[in-house]
């Protein structure tokens, strides 16, 4: 299990993480929602150790450091795969360094998108660079798959494909910590929802549980964050100068 | 099992052979460049003889002295701290390619093995480094053997040892 106690994390003139807490258990599917600069990518950051941080962040009872770290993968719409090198190339990179790196889930998924193995991953396209860092992160034989908004730039068709590859191979112990705007899209597959906002942490969902009450998760998002449905209607009244719109 | 050593060190993606032709090339223009050693010492050499006119012959001058080896070396040798400095851009070359094209540094700084980044990106030009020492070191040698060997005994200053206070301001 993953522990998380009191995570803050300043950049200067900013609080990017406000004393952030929860557990990450092995097999759940999570997601982490939060609007642009809510502290999404931040606090994955803070996890695999990529930045400092104050208060802890421990894995089954250690800190995370280069001991444990391999079971912990990381994939993000920065891309952290090698332009220069082929996709088999970086099943070698792989598997000179994760020991538990699963070339049989590797080439399968190859298989799946359809992507080729000996080019370059520059000459790929932003659909397939997606597609193969997420590749990468489901790969590296980790027991936690950290992916920071990895459909960035990838169609509707490509991201189905994705949440039908994600929900149909994880295995009962893998745990998915799953970044994303895209809340009703990746509803049907996540198991619990963290929603941060300005930092913090505001809400800890249990998908089921709003099923349960008849809720979606769209729904009990909006909620928390207090949205406003009438705002679009008072900023064109605003600008038009017309009458609210209904 | 020698081409994936020679891959891991240099970061992933960038040639190891490619670097290595590169480095030899900037070798081979700095041993070029040493040899204005030659021209000046034939110089200095030719400076401790007089010739006679009528007869062609060549003679020592009385009194004449050799100038002091690091006076006939000059700057034979500048190539090699060029080669090593370019060593300290070949250095920030690599670690900028992990944040070039794509953010690999991510994956480079989780690796299980903290020291593969550092190893990748320092490794060839910590060679390169060696061996730009080792050839001026070598060269030094050797322009030094000739200067102590070729040139009149009696014209050469006695050898000293070195005062490194001379190098303090």
């Amino acid at each position: 299990m993953i522990e998380i106690r009191h995570l803050n994390k300043k950049y200067p003139g900013k609080l990017a993480l406000s004393d952030v807490s929860f557990d990450l258990p092995r097999g759940e599917i999570v997601g982490l929602l939060g609007e642009n600069g809510a502290g999404k990518t931040t606090l994955m950051k803070c996890m695999l150790g990529l930045t400092r941080f104050e208060g802890s962040v421990t894995l089954d009872g250690e800190p995370v450091s280069h001991r444990n770290i391999a079971a912990l993968s990381f994939g993000t719409g920065e891309h952290s795969f090698f332009p220069g090198l082929t996709a088999q190339d970086h099943r070698v990179f792989y598997e000179a360094h994760f020991p538990r790196f699963s070339a049989q889930r590797f080439h399968g998924l190859l298989d799946f998108f359809s992507l080729p193995p000996h080019r370059k991953l520059r000459t790929f396209s932003m659909g397939q660079q997606n597609q193969f860092e997420v590749i990468l992160a489901l790969s590296q034989g980790a027991d936690y798959i950290l992916l920071d908004e990895p459909f960035a730039g990838n169609d509707v068709f490509n991201r189905e494909d994705f949440y039908k590859v994600l929900s149909g191979i994880l295995e009962p112990h893998e745990t998915l910590l799953l970044s994303t705007h895209l809340i009703e899209e990746v509803s049907g597959i996540l198991g619990r929802a963290l929603l941060l906002r300005g930092g913090r942490l505001v809400g800890d969902l249990s998908v089921p549980q709003l099923e349960e009450e008849g809720k979606t998760l769209l729904e009990a998002v909006k909620e928390t964050y207090r949205y406003r449905a009438d705002r679009v209607g008072r900023a064109l009244g605003a600008l038009t100068g017309e009458e609210e719109l209904p | 099992m020698k081409r994936r050593c020679e891959r891991a060190l240099t970061p992933p993606g960038i040639s190891f052979a490619a670097e290595r032709r590169w480095f030899a090339a900037g070798l081979v223009l700095a041993a070029l460049w040493s040899l204005r050693f030659v021209p000046g010492y034939l110089r200095a050499l030719g400076a401790l003889y007089e010739t006679d006119r009528l007869t062609g012959e060549r003679s020592l001058l009385e009194g004449a002295v050799m100038p002091p080896f690091a006076e006939v070396l000059g700057s034979a040798l500048a190539g090699f701290p060029v080669l090593a400095l370019a060593m300290v851009f070949v250095a920030v070359f690599h670690y900028q390619s992990h944040v070039r094209g794509s953010r690999s540094i991510l994956l480079m700084r989780r690796l299980p093995d903290r020291w593969e980044l550092h190893r990748r990106c320092l490794a060839a030009p910590l060679l390169g480094l060696l061996a730009a020492a080792a050839a001026a070191l070598a060269l030094w040698l050797l322009y030094f053997a000739v200067y102590r060997l070729a040139t009149p005994q009696e014209c050469l200053l006695p050898l000293s040892r070195p005062d490194p206070g001379r190098f303090l301001p």
